[in-house]
């Protein structure tokens, strides 16, 4: 039987994965934007998951709205780096570092 | 009015010290000295309107805070009447004298403003005065008290191009500041005691601080007992008595016309009038007020023999204010303040004449100080000798003996120490009588070495030496007639009959108050009281010891001075028979001042005038004693080696060990080393990469989950 | 009911309706040409809209079941937030058309990201929060890389997305624990299930998420490295308004879910939030001495300033929350002024931003010198400014809060913090003689500059009132 356990646990590992995504990875910006969809979905799991388990709809329109908005957040994403790229000529996120200190 | 007499001098000072560049230099002087006389003009009306009753003038809110609320109010009642002519009186002579004095300063050059900031000194050294003698309350009178600290230490180092000048201006603020801390001490176990700052609330609570005990320095002490000791702490500084006499000398770097308000008339005496406030207090407090005896004798006797050999104008002069402030605190102590406010009136009188002279004497001698370099200078400053001599007559007490015709000085100082007398202080009485004399030989001195004889040192100095102008003079002239009458003035008011004590002073009489004020005792009580005084004169003539044994039947019906603490500017305790004491004695007391200042001035004629050469060969002869004198005991040598130089010393352990190195080097290599380390780390670890910023971000919330999983559980 | 819920958002739809309809008129008419006009009616309609929800307030009201709340707490950070980015806005137009980047999507972002934050501070429910701060953020990621070939601008705006999605996702992942846990998203009923015994390990781990998500929008230590670098890189006039209303609405968005939704848990989350307002304080004192850019310096002194009013929020009370509306008021106003001034260093017609170019600018510009050494004052908390008065409330809240310690750390870092403030003045008033800088005499520029001096200096007489009503928003939010 799966349980709400198994839902939450992948879900966990789906964000560690997309967050270990985010800074092990250091060749291409597009990965990023790869990893934060993957966080935006484990967390749609998770509501989704909870949703069910409590019987309550909140979750799942929850849901609709994170997808919503992820998929404005990657076109933004996507066109800052279209600019950024125009700029530099390169999307390594190893480029990425005209500004420190 | 009271109000206007107050802040008059203020708004003086504030006009004459900020607007001299708008309304010119001599304009400022003199809107500060206008100021000044009319302030003088309504103390005047009020003293001679004054009806005894005291008056309550509230004039703002002052402190609120938890328990301790009090107001800025004026505090009208004789003793600050008296207070207030003294006060405002000199300063507007010296506002006037400084015209003269302070024109054409050598310290300054050509072209440099330096008197509208004298003035405003001046004025606000007046105000601050005002503020201490008309206070309500004793934080009231603390600013006052501290005002005219800071004015004093102001005006001492008004030349502040002359670094001993600057030197005595600290000298004085710091010796000053030990007694100020005794004073607020004072003030908080006021406080502590009776919850209130309130004069008048304070009066209502003697009786039951005399019952009280309190723990200070880990001993049990009698609460009334402990704050008159703490309060005249505060009083030795001002009143520059023994221990904390060193800085007054010193103050003589100060322009003359200070000398004279400052360090001879008005501040000094503030340590007085605060005993004679305080005399509730002071009449619960047996031991406190032996120990001011004690004290005001041995300061009158000491400062008198160091001004025996001193040869700066001034600083005999000095000496011989700390020597007559001696005295007063002996009749304060021994419970006849208005025996001390008496002398406190006169003396205030006589000195300023006598500071004021030797200021025109200076002047004259183009600011020369030392009298060996004086001499015969009768005929050339003949107006100034007179008022000199007045003066001279004045504080030797020069009068005709068992009559109350005399000197302002005679009256006042012999009933000071018939006072002495008369509290049963053989110790103060005798003192007294020696100082008497000396005072008599070191002020016939400074007239002799003067004015009499052939002139010495600077033959230049002595063709060129002139009258000084009429706005000097005046001063001088209107000083000589309160040196000369004010003694026989107010004879009657200070020390004659008790009962017209107790008018003055709004003191109601033992009976009257128990007769609760009905009017038919009064008269009763009035005439007996002259009728027992007639009886006590007529015994004078009885011997000594019968006198004392007298005194039990006399003071059973003689008027004696009551009411309870609070009512009157002054308290008598039921058991203070010192006045009827002082007038019943015997004649060889009270003709003792008389001959003690006879002898002075035989010697000093005899030494300066008969025999010139004889001085020296007697301070050759008696060197050792010779230099004791002349070296004032050698009490700033001895606090130098006692305190200064230690505290010196750890000053210099503190500053380059303590301040140097612990604590500007820890803070140094704070901010040269572990910051600039910290910063450089955050620098680095911004290193401009995505991937690092978001381990941060992930390490952090690992971090705070770590954090809530640990601590939060509980 | 309906129509009730949407009077109640009626400021919010305005300015929504307002921003959309700009943007398809410049589209189809005239395009670039009309932004100045777009800035100034953008600005003008904020201050109505303030002067609007000023006036008309009292009653509080309650929209759509409990998600949108609009109390007094919410009018005080709406009415900051427009105000503040109407100001933002008018400064910004001139600098703007100079450098060519005045297009008419500028006015209008900012208006809609203004709508996402007074969504954010109106929130009353997971879901309405997320909306907000989704619709701020995405606003924000846009004109953050406005000057679009510029590859600072570019990589400023691509590591604020990249870093704020991961924001967003912390944040939503901690909703969802606090929805599977709580079983509501409404923050009435979060503080209800916290209230009936324990809180429960899952709602904690989702409150650390949630605060996670919102200290970055604070820019909080250890979540604030973006800040510095987007400071830099994006265009002044934006740096500008990253400083001022996106603060105040994150923190009233914090103030909000921990006061609404986790008020029952306050000994949970306090401990917290003094951790991230200890470093931050530290951080941004330490980092800021090593900057030579004026902008990258502001970045940190924002870092520290948040701080400093996450300190009144750690102290839990009524109190505490009024002391940190008192300070970001005070704050954002010290911050105006001063891109007032930033905004007005040129050399030839450039915007220079190295501190060093401040060298004895006092000798050539004596008056706006002075205003900023006021400015300049007040940030570091010198005690006759008004600055110094915001640091002393939240002091005081922490303190009264029963957190002496962060209070002194509070101190201590505020005398770190002083240093790099004054090394400011100093090269201003003492410098040694370098490259003339010029001034932009814009006298726009100037009357913000001037108007935020006078205020940081009579403001201490009353602080215009903010005391009072701040003490009024806070008791409608702590009960």
């Amino acid at each position: 039987m799966i349980g709400l356990e198994h839902y939450l646990t992948v879900a966990a590992t789906l964000f560690v994965i997309g967050i270990f995504g985010l800074f092990l990875n250091r060749k291409n910006v597009i990965i990023l934007l790869m990893s934060i969809e993957l966080i935006l979905l484990s967390v749609n799991i998770n509501f989704v998951a909870f949703s069910s388990f409590l019987g309550d709809l909140v979750g799942q329109v929850f849901t609709l709205f994170v997808l919503t908005v992820a998929a404005a957040e990657a076109a933004i994403g996507l066109a800052i780096l279209v600019c950024f790229f125009r700029n530099r000529g390169t999307i390594a996120v190893e480029d990425v570092n005209v500004m420190k200190g | 009015m009271e109000t206007i007499i107050l802040f008059a001098p203020l708004v003086g000072a504030l006009i004459c010290g900020f607007g001299w560049k708008f309304i010119g230099e001599t304009a400022a002087q003199w809107v500060a000295t206008g100021l000044l006389f009319l302030a003088a003009l309504l103390s005047w009306i009020v003293f001679f309107t004054f009806d005894g009753v005291t008056e309550h003038i509230t004039v703002l809110r002052f402190i609120e805070s938890g328990t301790l609320a009090t107001e800025w109010a004026i505090r009208l009642d004789r003793l600050t009447a008296i207070m207030l002519i003294v006060i405002t009186t000199v300063s507007s002579l010296v506002h006037l004298y400084s015209f003269g004095y302070m024109d054409h300063d050598p310290q300054w050059k050509e072209g440099e403003v330096y008197k509208p900031r004298f003035f405003a000194y001046l004025s606000f050294f007046t105000f601050a005065m005002l503020a201490l003698v008309t206070s309500n309350n004793l934080v009231q009178m603390f600013f006052g008290w501290e005002g005219v600290g800071v004015a004093s230490y102001l005006l001492i180092g008004f030349y502040y191009r002359k670094p001993s000048a600057n030197a005595a201006a600290i000298k004085a603020f710091v010796v000053n500041r030990v007694g100020d801390f005794g004073f607020s001490l004072g003030i908080f176990a006021l406080f502590f005691l009776t919850d209130t700052i309130d004069f008048d609330v304070i009066f209502g609570e003697a009786s039951t601080l005399a019952e009280t005990q309190v723990s200070f320095l880990w001993t049990e002490w009698n609460a009334a007992n402990l704050v008159a000791f703490l309060l005249f702490i505060g009083a030795m500084g001002k009143s520059a008595q023994l221990l904390l006499h060193t800085w007054l000398p010193d103050a003589m770097e100060g322009p003359t016309p200070v000398s004279a308000l400052i360090h001879a008339a008005t501040m000094v005496t503030a340590g007085v009038f605060l005993v004679c406030r305080m005399s509730p207090i002071m009449e619960f407090a047996p031991e406190a007020t032996a120990f001011i005896t004690v004290l005001g004798a041995t300061t009158a006797f000491f400062a008198a023999t160091v001004g025996l050999v001193q040869t700066d104008i001034k600083r005999v002069i000095a000496y011989s204010t700390c020597s007559q402030l001696g005295y007063m605190f002996v009749a304060a102590g021994v419970g006849m303040y208005s025996a001390a406010m008496f002398h406190l009136l006169t003396h205030a009188f006589f000195k300023a004449l006598l500071f004021l002279g030797a200021g025109s004497v200076i002047h004259a001698m183009h600011h020369e100080q030392d009298m060996t370099n004086y001499g015969g200078l009768r005929k050339k400053i003949p107006y100034t000798f007179w008022a000199m001599m007045i003066g001279t007559l004045a504080i030797t007490g020069v009068g005709i003996p068992l009559t109350h015709i005399g000197f302002a000085g005679f009256l006042s100082k012999d009933a000071i120490i018939e006072s002495a007398w008369g509290g049963g202080s053989a110790y103060g009485f005798w003192l007294l009588v020696v100082a008497a004399c000396f005072t008599s030989f070191y002020s016939w001195r400074l007239i002799f070495l003067t004015f009499y004889g052939t002139p010495r040192g600077d033959k230049h100095t002595h063709d060129h030496a002139h009258e000084s102008p009429m706005v000097m003079l005046i001063p001088l002239g209107v000083l000589s007639l309160g040196a000369i009458f004010s003694g026989m003035l107010w004879y009657s008011n200070f020390f004659g009959h008790a009962d017209q004590i107790g008018k003055f002073y709004g003191i109601p009489m033992a009976a009257e108050a128990a007769a609760h004020g009905d009017d038919h005792a009064v008269t009763d009580e009035a005439g007996h009281g002259e009728e027992a005084t007639e009886e006590a004169q007529g015994e004078e003539t009885a011997l000594a010891d019968a006198a004392t044994e007298d005194h039990g039947e006399a003071g059973e019906h003689h008027a004696q001075l009551g009411g309870e603490p609070g009512d009157g500017a002054l308290y008598f305790g039921p058991d203070n028979h010192v006045l009827d004491n002082a007038h019943a004695a015997p004649i060889w007391v009270k003709v003792s001042p008389f001959i003690a200042m006879l002898l002075g001035l035989a010697v000093a004629y005899l030494f300066y005038i008969v025999n010139p050469e004889l001085p020296r060969r007697l301070a050759e002869n008696q060197r050792p004693l010779y230099l004791f004198l002349k070296n004032k005991w050698y009490f700033d040598e001895i606090y130098d080696a006692v305190f200064v130089r230690p505290v010196m010393g750890l000053g210099k352990v503190f500053w380059k060990r303590g301040d140097g190195s612990i604590i500007d080097g820890f803070l140094n290599g704070v901010a040269l080393n572990i910051v600039p380390f910290f910063t450089r780390l955050a620098g680095r670890a911004q290193t401009g990469y995505i991937f690092t910023y978001a381990f941060w971000m992930v390490l952090g919330i690992a971090a705070l989950v770590t954090w809530m999983s640990i601590g939060g559980g509980n | 009911m309906i129509q009730a819920d949407l009077n109640t958002i009626l400021p919010e739809i305005i300015l929504a309706v307002f921003a959309m309809l700009g943007l398809v008129a410049a589209v189809y008419t005239s395009k670039d040409k009309l932004a100045p006009a777009l800035v100034w009616v953008t600005g003008i309609l904020m201050v109505l809209l303030a002067i609007w929800i000023g006036a008309a307030g009292g009653v509080d009201k309650i929209a759509f079941n409990g998600m949108f709340i609009d109390d007094g707490f919410s009018r005080f950070a709406k009415i900051a937030i427009l105000l503040s980015a109407a100001c933002v806005l008018v400064m910004s137009q001139e600098y703007m058309k100079r450098r060519g980047l005045l297009r008419f999507e500028y006015p209008l972002l900012v208006a809609l990201s203004v709508v996402g934050m007074m969504v954010m501070v109106s929130a009353g429910d997971l879901m309405s929060l997320y909306m907000g701060l989704e619709l701020q953020s995405l606003a924000l990621y846009v004109v953050a890389s406005l000057r679009r070939d510029s590859a600072k601008s570019t990589e400023a705006g691509l590591k604020y997305f990249v870093l704020g999605a991961l924001s967003s996702g912390l944040l939503l992942y901690g909703a969802s624990l606090t929805y599977g846990y709580a079983g509501t998203t409404l923050f009435s009923g979060i503080i209800q299930t916290a209230i009936h015994g324990e809180v429960s390990v899952g709602l904690l781990f989702g409150l650390i998420f949630l605060i996670s998500g919102l200290a970055f929008k604070v820019s909080a230590v250890p979540f604030h490295m973006w800040t510095p670098d987007v400071y830099e890189g994006a265009p002044t006039p934006v740096t500008a308004f990253f400083a001022t209303a996106p603060k105040v609405a994150a923190l009233g968005l914090f103030a909000r879910l921990l006061h609404d939704a986790f008020g029952a848990a306050v000994s949970d989350w306090q401990q917290v939030i003094a951790l991230l307002s200890v470093a931050s304080m530290f951080l941004g004192s330490v980092a800021a001495i090593g900057q030579r850019d004026i902008k990258r310096l502001m970045a940190y002194s924002s870092i520290t300033h948040m701080g400093f009013a996450l300190m009144g929020l750690a102290a839990g009370t009524v109190f505490g929350v009024q002391a940190m509306l008192i300070y970001v008021a005070i704050y954002i106003t010290m911050n105006v002024g001063t891109f007032a001034f930033i905004l007005s260093m040129e050399r030839d017609g450039q915007p220079v931003t190295d501190i060093n170019a401040l060298n004895l600018y006092s000798k050539r510009e004596p008056g706006r010198a002075l205003a900023m050494l006021v400015l300049l004052f007040s940030l570091a908390g010198v005690p006759p400014m008004l600055g110094f008065f915001g640091k002393f409330y939240v002091l005081r809240a922490a303190y009264e809060g029963g957190l002496a310690w962060l209070a002194v750390a509070g101190v201590v870092a505020s005398v770190i913090g002083a240093f790099y403030y004054l090394r400011i003045v100093y090269y201003m008033y003492f410098g040694e003689e370098g490259s003339e800088l010029e001034t932009n005499r814009s006298p726009v520029l100037w009357v913000f500059l001037m108007a935020s001096a006078v205020i940081m200096l009579l403001g201490v007489v009353n602080m215009f009132g903010v005391e009072g009503a701040a003490a009024a928003a806070a008791a409608t939010l702590v009960n």
